[in-house]
C-alpha cells in the first residue's frame, strides 16, 4: 500500500524569484570590483590598501555571499528537502539587508568611513543572523546522516563565525576594541574562505557535481568526512595562529591546503570519468576553478614564508576571481535555466527545452572572457604596471556585465514561454 | 508487470521529463517504478499536488526507488 505524499507541501517551494533577486544583483557587484580597479590601479599595491579591501569584499560579500545565499533558499529545499519558513520574506529582508550591508561595507573600507562601517556590520551581521536561523530551523527536521544537508549545517556554522569576526575587525578598525588586528584577521579570512565558502562549495558539490556534470559520486569517505575534518584542523589552526604559535600555525596551513587540493583533485578526477561525450560548459568553469585554487593554495604557502607583498596577491586572485567565482558562475548557468524550466513545468505545464532557455554559445563568450580576465589580474598583479592593472579591471567589469546581460537573456526567454 | 522508469544517469531536467511522460501515460490504479541517483525533492511536491500517492526508499547501493500510484 503507498501512503499520501510525505515529504513537503508544494507551498514549501519558494517562488522564482526568491532566489533571482540575489542572483540579479550579485553580478553588478562584480562589476564595480572591476570599475574600482579602472578608476583607482595604485589600490594593487598591497592587500593592505583601503581599495583592494573594498574591493575584496565586493567580491567576496556583494557577489559571492550573495549568489550562495540566493543558491541556499534553492539547495535547501531541492536537495535537502529543508523548508525554509516564510522564505519569501526571509529572502527580501536578507537580500536587502546583504545588498546594502554589502555596499556600506565597501565603501566603509575603501574610504576609511567608520560612518559606513558601524551600519555594515549591523546590516551583514543581522541579514546573515536572519537566514541562518530560518536555515537551522528549515533543516530541523533533516537526519543529518545524508553528507549535503550535514555539511551546509557546518558550512552556516563557518558562515555565522567569520561575520562575527568580521564585526570585531570593524569595531576594532573604529577603536571601539583593543585586538591584535593581524590575528582576527586572519581568522576571518580562515572562516570566511574555507569554514564558510569552502564547505558550502562542498557540500553542494557533493550533489551538484554528479547531478549536473554525470559523473560518478564522490569517493564515500571523502563525502563523510571531508566537512567535518577540515572544520575539526580548521578549529585547531584558529588556536594556533590565536597563540602566535608560528610553525605550527604553518603546519596546519599545510594540513588544510591539502584538504583543499583533496578535494580539488578529486573534482578534477570525476569529471574526467564523465560520461558525456563532450564536457559541458559547467564542466570548463570547474576546471578553471579547481586548478585556481590549487595554484592559490600554493600561493598561500609561498606568502606565509616570503616577504613579497605579490603571493597573498596572487592567492587571493586565484582563490577569490579564479576559483570561487569560476564555480560560482559555472553553477549559476546550471541553476538559473533549471529553475526558469522548473516553474514553467509547474506553472504551465509545458516548458521549451533547457538549452533554448540558456543556449551554450553565451556561456562560452563568458568563460573566455572570464579566463581572460583573471590572466589579465595575475599579469597586473605580478608586473604592478597602472594601465595592465586597468585592463583587467575592464575585463572585470565586462565579464561581470556580460554575466548580467545573460541572466536578463534567460529571464525573457523565460517570460515569453510563460507567456505564450 | 509494473512499469519501470529507470531514469539514472541523466541530467536534469531529464528525469523528470521521462517521468511526467510516464505519468500522463499511467492508468488510473496502476503504479510504475521510478529508478533514480538521488532523491527528488521538486518531484515529490508535483505529485502531492496532483493527487498521485508514493513511497520512496534508498536501497543499499544507493539507488532511489519510488512507487507512484495514479489513485
Amino acid at each position: 500500500m503507498i501512503p499520501d505524499g510525505q515529504t513537503l507541501s508544494y507551498d514549501a517551494a519558494p517562488a522564482f524569484s526568491t532566489p533571482l533577486r540575489f542572483f540579479i544583483t550579485a553580478p553588478l557587484f562584480g562589476a564595480a570590483a572591476g570599475a574600482a580597479l579602472l578608476a583607482a590601479p595604485e589600490l594593487l599595491d598591497s592587500r593592505w590598501t583601503p581599495g583592494a579591501l573594498a574591493v575584496t569584499h565586493l567580491v567576496a560579500v556583494g557577489f559571492m555571499l550573495t549568489v550562495m545565499l540566493g543558491a541556499l533558499f534553492q539547495i535547501l529545499p531541492v536537495v535537502a528537502g529543508a523548508v525554509i519558513p516564510r522564505s519569501g520574506p526571509v529572502a527580501t529582508v536578507v537580500h536587502l539587508a546583504m545588498t546594502i550591508g554589502a555596499l556600506c561595507l565597501a565603501w566603509g573600507l575603501g574610504s576609511g568611513s567608520h560612518a559606513f562601517l558601524a551600519p555594515a556590520t549591523v546590516l551583514l551581521g543581522g541579514g546573515l543572523a536572519l537566514f541562518v536561523v530560518a536555515a537551522f530551523l528549515g533543516l530541523r527536521r533533516i537526519p543529518v546522516a545524508q553528507a549535503t544537508p550535514r555539511d551546509l549545517r557546518i558550512a552556516l556554522l563557518g558562515f555565522a563565525v567569520a561575520v562575527a569576526l568580521g564585526i570585531t575587525l570593524a569595531l576594532a578598525l573604529g577603536g571601539r576594541l583593543d585586538l591584535p588586528l593581524l590575528t582576527v584577521l586572519k581568522l576571518h579570512i580562515g572562516w570566511a574562505l574555507l569554514g564558510g565558502s569552502g564547505v558550502l562549495l562542498a557540500a553542494a558539490s557533493w550533489v551538484v557535481v554528479p547531478m549536473f556534470q554525470i559523473t560518478p559520486n564522490y569517493p564515500a569517505a571523502l563525502a563523510r568526512f571531508w566537512a567535518m575534518g577540515t572544520g575539526a584542523v580548521l578549529l585547531v589552526w584558529s588556536a594556533t595562529v590565536y597563540g602566535e604559535l608560528g610553525s605550527a600555525e604553518f603546519a596546519l596551513s599545510a594540513v588544510l591546503a591539502a584538504l583543499c587540493a583533496l578535494f580539488a583533485v578529486n573534482t578534477l578526477k570525476l569529471q574526467r570519468q564523465s560520461r558525456r561525450s563532450v564536457p559541458d560548459m559547467t564542466t570548463r568553469a570547474f576546471e578553471i576553478g579547481m586548478g585556481s585554487f590549487i595554484a592559490g593554495l600554493v600561493c598561500v604557502l609561498v606568502a606565509q614564508q616570503s616577504e613579497q607583498q605579490v603571493w597573498p596577491l596572487l592567492a587571493g586572485i586565484l582563490i577569490l576571481h579564479g576559483g570561487f567565482v569560476s564555480v560560482i558562475v559555472g553553477m549559476l548557468y546550471k541553476i538559473i535555466p533549471f529553475l526558469a524550466w522548473l516553474h514553467l513545468t509547474q506553472d504551465v505545464g509545458k516548458a521549451p527545452n533547457m538549452k533554448k532557455l540558456q543556449p551554450d554559445s553565451p556561456i562560452r563568450r563568458h568563460l573566455a572572457l572570464h579566463a581572460a580576465a583573471l590572466a589579465a589580474l595575475l599579469v597586473a598583479a605580478s608586473v604592478g604596471n597602472a594601465w595592465l592593472i586597468r585592463l583587467a579591471g575592464l575585463l572585470v567589469v565586462a565579464e561581470f556585465a556580460f554575466l548580467f546581460a545573460n541572466i536578463i537573456k534567460v529571464l525573457g526567454n523565460y517570460r515569453r514561454a510563460h507567456a505564450g | 508487470m509494473k512499469k519501470t522508469v529507470d531514469a539514472r544517469g541523466l541530467e536534469p531536467p531529464q528525469p523528470f521529463e521521462l517521468v511526467m511522460d510516464a505519468l500522463a501515460d499511467l492508468p488510473k490504479g496502476e503504479s510504475l517504478l521510478l529508478l533514480l541517483d538521488r532523491m527528488p525533492h521538486p518531484l515529490f511536491r508535483i505529485l502531492d499536488r496532483d493527487g498521485y500517492k508514493y513511497e520512496s526508499r534508498i536501497r543499499d547501493d544507493g539507488v532511489v526507488e519510488i512507487d507512484i500510484l495514479n489513485p
